[in-house]
């Protein structure tokens, strides 16, 4: 027991935040899978069910998010130094990591990441999370808005370029985070044991054993 | 016996001469509305437009088919003249509509202007709507839809009522050309007059505004060229789901509370569609647009688009590209950490 080092890495509102987020995009996808697709799938029962839980969950996503980016922002104030790759690490820390992703891994050799409080993310995992949660995320849920509000937001909805528009972009960016999901879930398995990432965003405590470094998932 | 004859001729002749005129002025709708047709002369009460009672299917009956009791001497005679009942001819239509809830509440004057009707497809979706919001046009309207219907100001702007409250069948997608309030940025969209239309048209008809080789068929292409034409940036379309068939057993169906009744009726259901341009006498002409048109990924319908209904189906094939892409890691990936999970482990022994 003495022998573990631990690390407090996930503080308790970016967990509230990160499993709030967790349910709500399953749910997200799941009632969107049957809205887009009534013919084939009806999980849910009902379409309106599934639109008003749809609905529902996407606001409490909207809220989480609203939870992250008031606690990085105003409260931790380190989400620029969290969230945004430094020059070195667009340079030398990208190409690195992704070696040991996709080479030195299956030798059995470190992750030359070393995460702490202030720089938890790996470089690969900083670009990617800058783009999700700058870009996709603001997108997909003001898209989302938008398509719940169709009349009262008729001049957004005209100067984004009509509904076809706004559903597409809506779908796709959907299944770009579905997408991300998939291999968001499979790293966080990469860990000495399946749940070794899984579990600090649960605890917010990761351990070490001594002379190993962990890391986490993109 | 010749002099018996050219008496019967010249009383006949006589006879003629005085009921003949009667006839003739009442059988010709022009005579009624030249007075009928002037608001000053006859009120506005009893004046009828001739321009749109013209090309009605009543015109083509005449008048005195429903005002038979009308004489030459009218209005000196001081008499009311008769009205028909629309039962008379509209039999079949009259039954349905007996037996529905909404018979003791309006009689068919109360809806129906006999000078304006129309057939179903000579009416714009929102001339349907018209005849409903006489009584049903309140905010507890729009608040009574709303305790269910999710966006339900939204359906209550696409959808004509019969649509839901009638078994009204054989439902098409119509596409209207809406236009914003003259000289405003931010104006509301309304119904683009016939005036209106022409004056954009030109010395062109207004159907070319979107069907630009006016062969009576508005292609894909077209659509999309009229939704991205630069110089009629006031103009949009906006679809409504109108029905062809036409029943008057109103009611409150029971199928219409589930949203599958439209939504989940799949692309397969949404394959016609029609583009309708407002006439000069006030009736509606549609043109059938390509099929599948509103299935179009961005610019065939942008403002329309029903969801599950009308989805694109490249854009289906595009997002499950992008969610397989995401799969490649998982899979990819973890084949190899499987495949060399030996050499890891001795490596961690080590």
């Amino acid at each position: 027991m003495n022998s573990k080092h631990k690390i407090y890495l996930q503080p308790t509102p970016v967990r509230i935040w990160h499993w709030l987020n967790a349910f709500g995009i399953i749910t997200l996808t799941a009632t969107g899978a049957q809205i887009r697709f009534p013919e084939f799938i009806s999980l849910f029962g009902s379409y309106k069910s599934a639109i008003l839980l749809h609905n529902t969950a996407g606001l409490v996503v909207a809220a989480s998010f609203s939870l992250w980016f008031f606690y990085y922002g105003l409260v931790a104030r380190n989400m620029r130094k969290v969230y945004v790759p430094t020059k070195e690490d667009l340079q030398v820390g990208i190409l690195r990591q992704a070696k040991f992703y996709f080479l030195t891994y299956f030798l059995g050799w470190k992750n030359p990441h070393h995460p702490t409080p202030e720089n938890k993310f790996n470089p690969m995992q900083k670009s990617a999370y800058l783009a999700i949660m700058f870009v996709l995320m603001p997108l997909v849920a003001l898209t989302g808005i938008l398509l719940t509000n169709v009349s009262p937001l008729r001049e957004f909805v005209i100067l984004v370029g009509g509904l076809k528009i706004l559903d597409a972009a809506h779908y796709l960016l959907a299944c770009c985070l579905i997408a991300f999901l998939f291999t968001h879930v499979y790293l966080a398995t990469l860990g000495k044991t399946a749940m070794a990432y899984i579990k600090p965003m649960w605890t917010g405590w990761e351990e070490e054993e001594p002379g190993e470094h962990p890391h986490h998932p993109a | 016996m010749r002099t018996y004859q050219r008496t019967f001729l010249r009383l006949t002749l006589l006879l003629a001469l005085l009921v003949l005129p009667s006839a003739v002025v009442a059988a010709d709708n022009g005579d009624c509305l030249g007075c009928h047709g002037d608001a000053e002369t006859v009120g506005e009460q009893f004046q009828v437009n001739p321009v749109t009672f013209d090309t009605t299917a009543h015109a083509e009956i005449g008048c005195q088919e429903c005002h038979a009791s009308v004489t030459a001497s009218h209005p000196d005679d001081g008499a009311t003249p008769s009205k028909a009942v629309c039962q008379e001819c509209h039999e079949a239509v009259s039954a349905e509509y007996a037996g529905s809830q909404h018979h003791e509440m309006a009689a068919c004057n109360d809806c129906h202007n006999p000078h304006t009707a129309r057939g179903a497809t000579e009416v714009s979706g929102h001339d349907m709507n018209q005849q409903c919001a006489k009584c049903h046009g309140s905010l507890e309207t729009a608040l009574k839809h709303a305790e269910w219907l999710p966006q339900a100001d939204l359906h209550l702007d696409m959808l004509p009522c019969i649509s839901c409250h009638t078994a009204s069948q054989d439902n098409v997608i119509t596409l209207y050309i809406i236009k914003r309030e003259d000289g405003s940025r931010f104006g509301d969209f309304n119904l683009a007059s016939y005036a209106e239309l022409k004056a954009l048209a030109g010395d062109k008809s207004i159907e070319s505004l979107i069907d630009r080789n006016e062969d009576n068929y508005i292609s894909l292409t077209e659509l999309r060229l009229f939704n991205l034409n630069p110089e009629i940036t006031t103009l949009r379309l906006q679809g409504m789901i109108t029905p062809e068939t036409v029943t008057h057993d109103f009611r409150i169906l029971e199928n219409r509370w589930d949203c599958s009744f439209c939504h989940a009726s799949g692309p397969a259901a949404r394959q016609t569609s029609f583009v309708t341009l407002a006439q000069e006498d006030g009736s509606y002409r549609r043109i059938a647009a390509e099929k599948g048109a509103v299935l179009d990924a961005l610019y065939g319908t942008p403002d329309f688009y029903m969801v599950g209904a009308t989805r694109s189906k490249m854009l289906d094939y595009i997002g499950m590209v992008i969610i397989a892409g995401g799969m490649v890691m998982p899979i990819g990936h973890g084949t190899l950490r499987f495949l060399t999970r030996k050499n890891r482990q001795r490596k961690e022994e080590e």
